[in-house]
């Protein structure tokens, strides 16, 4: 993702001072300003690494996810009883938790980027079109007003309740849920960008509403409301588990962490480690999306600082 | 005052066929034949047809709508699929419980969420700040059932204090009132983070106005100027977050009663969708869809009673 404005084409599109409202004039050294953030460094710093044990889970898995072993709820290796083979214990079944844990947080985070990614893309080219287009936007937004009125669990449910169990049902209601939040940042930006003077200026040259709109006004909007997007990645990574916990989402053999703490709950008496340890992991991953998605957003916007 | 009321109630007459349409689509969208689903697995094909004529499937979906409508407005959304009772019966049952959660977890979390908010906003800066906000991040990122389970872990079995498992009474019963706790405690939890969050920056907006300036230059006490004059204020906000929080606070339910055996809405509905009841299930969708949009109309209406300004 390129959030600066390294194409000169863009640069010269949009004068530094006059640039839209999600990014301030100083957009240039927003990264270095993130980084003096202690806490969301290190969020970001804890994210990255364990998007990238995910991405590597089959060459650090120790074991087979799915493999049963003869150690049932074994609790982890540093505790009395437990095993050095099973850094974090084993499950109910003799499963490797550690194992679990790095392929079902690849799902887990899967199902997450794919939503926020497809919600994302149909939100912002409906807000786009909105801005583009002023005459469909009070038709528009309206549909959006309607769509934001059903919370993401209940779509969830719903869709689940005719599509039956499954990661695309889950996946489906997480992207629709995030398409209006999208529609709306899409077009408070993009409205930004028709108001200037280079939009007028490519009608008055005769250029095609296919060409303004990707030249133009696709163009100097993506960045920002990709940055914007983003900041959805906790509440739907958080979503998306808390399904799978009900029973809807991931099913078995699969690995995701929020069905994992589901599987954990019966043991939860003799061995609350099965439990306990993917919970930790979700509340990590969503507690370091949420932390740097807010301080991104004080370096960007600094009008919206809390 | 009036006319603001019945403008909303207007508006909301949209959305309202909005979410019937979506009800509507719900069975038109269920891959295959609906009279099948409906009739479950083991039907014979007589009852198939049977089902199909009497849903009127056999005619064209507007006019289907338009029956479907008729009945939604006699309260009709047939008979569960498992228990074969009025699917309206299952879900008055289960209503009481879920409104009874709900309120639980409101009446303590968002006292405390406003009153940590402004000790934030008012020693802006400060470590206490930094804890209140610290603490309100980590509660929106803190998956439910984590919660719920770490409540049960220590408050029921570690320390046996509470039950959770269950509703045995109304909570004006003492053992109701003990099997609400648990529950109502990590519902709350959940809702702390945003109600802090949303009223610290909230008071710090008002508390830059100039009615604050001037009642802090009458010479009023601090602790005065913040309550009367900023926090005051400050709640309008506050009031409207609570009602875009209606929808976490629904799914947060589904979650809690779940976990806590809890007779309400969202453990019929999760039950339900797992047992493949789908009548059940698609009116505890709807009834879901409905609280949140009477939720939300209470709150637009409470908020011009707060606000005099959006009354015109």
């Amino acid at each position: 993702m390129t959030l600066a404005a390294t194409d000169p084409e863009e640069i010269t599109a949009v004068p530094e001072e006059e640039t839209v409202s999600a990014a301030p004039p100083a957009r240039a050294h927003w990264f270095r300003r993130l980084l003096r953030d202690r806490a969301a460094a290190l969020a970001l710093v804890t994210l990255v690494l364990i998007i990238l044990a995910a991405i590597l889970a089959p060459w650090l898995a120790p074991f087979n996810p799915a493999e049963n072993s003869r150690s049932i709820m074994t609790p982890p290796a540093w505790t009395a009883g437990g095993e050095p083979q099973h850094l974090l214990g084993t499950d109910g079944q003799g499963r490797d938790i550690l194992s679990r844990l790095l392929y079902g947080s690849r799902l887990t985070l899967l199902i997450g980027f794919v939503a926020v990614g497809i919600g994302g893309a149909v939100g912002s080219l409906i807000g786009l079109l909105s801005a583009f287009y002023p005459r469909l936007d009070p038709w528009v937004m309206r549909g959006v007003d309607i769509l934001l009125s059903f919370p993401a669990i209940l779509l969830g449910l719903a869709l689940v309740a005719v599509m039956g169990q499954g990661i695309v049902p889950v996946i489906i209601a997480l992207a629709v849920s995030s398409v209006p939040d999208c529609a709306r940042i899409a077009r408070g930006i993009a409205v930004g960008v028709m108001k200037q003077e280079f939009i007028e200026a490519g009608r008055a040259v005769g250029l095609s509403d296919l060409h303004l709109f990707n030249r133009y006004l696709l163009r100097n909007c993506i960045s920002s409301i990709m940055i914007f997007i983003s900041l959805r990645f906790g509440q739907i990574v958080l979503i998306g588990a808390t399904l799978s916990f009900l029973g809807l989402g991931a099913r078995p053999p699969a690995s995701e962490l929020g069905m994992m703490a589901s599987q954990g709950r019966e043991f939860l008496l003799f061995a609350p480690h099965i439990a306990v340890i993917p919970s930790v992991l979700i509340f990590v991953i969503v507690l370091s999306a949420n932390v740097a998605g807010d301080a991104l957003r004080d370096v960007l916007d600094p009008r919206l600082q809390a | 005052m009036l006319r603001t009321i019945i403008d909303r109630l207007l508006l909301s007459i949209p959305v309202l066929l909005g979410v019937l349409l979506f009800g509507f689509l719900l069975l038109q969208l269920v891959p295959g034949d609906p009279a099948r689903v409906v009739a479950g697995p083991t039907a014979t094909p007589e009852v198939v047809a049977q089902i199909r004529e009497e849903m009127g499937l056999d005619r064209p979906v507007l006019i289907q709508f338009w029956a479907y409508l008729e009945r939604m407005a006699v309260g009709d959304m047939g008979r569960s699929m498992i228990s074969n009772k009025a699917v309206t019966a299952e879900l008055g049952a289960a209503v009481g419980p879920t409104v009874e959660l709900m309120l639980a977890s409101l009446v303590w979390s968002v006292p405390v969420g406003i009153a940590m908010g402004t000790l934030a906003a008012v020693l802006r800066g400060s470590l206490a700040d930094r804890v209140v906000m610290g603490l309100s991040v980590a509660g929106v990122s803190l998956p439910i059932f984590f919660i719920s389970l770490l409540l049960i872990q220590y408050l029921g079995v570690v320390w046996p204090i509470f039950p959770f498992i269950g509703r045995p009474g109304p909570w004006y019963t003492a053992d109701g009132f003990m099997a609400l706790f648990l529950p109502a405690l990590s519902l709350g939890l959940i809702l702390i983070g945003p109600v802090a969050r949303m009223t610290r920056s909230s008071v710090l907006e008002v508390l830059k106005l100039d009615h604050v300036r001037t009642a802090r230059a009458k010479g009023l006490s601090e602790l005065h100027v913040v309550l009367k004059h900023g926090l005051r204020n400050a709640l309008i906000p506050v009031v409207t977050l609570i009602g875009l929080q209606a929808g976490y606070l629904l799914g947060g339910a589904v979650v809690t009663e779940t976990i806590f055996s809890w007779p309400g809405l969202g453990r019929l509905v999760v039950g339900a969708i797992l047992s493949s009841d789908f009548t059940v299930a698609q009116g505890a969708v709807l009834l879901f869809a409905l609280g949140f949009i009477t939720i939300n109309l209470i709150i637009d209406i409470l908020y011009s009673i707060l606000d005099p300004r959006v009354r015109k």
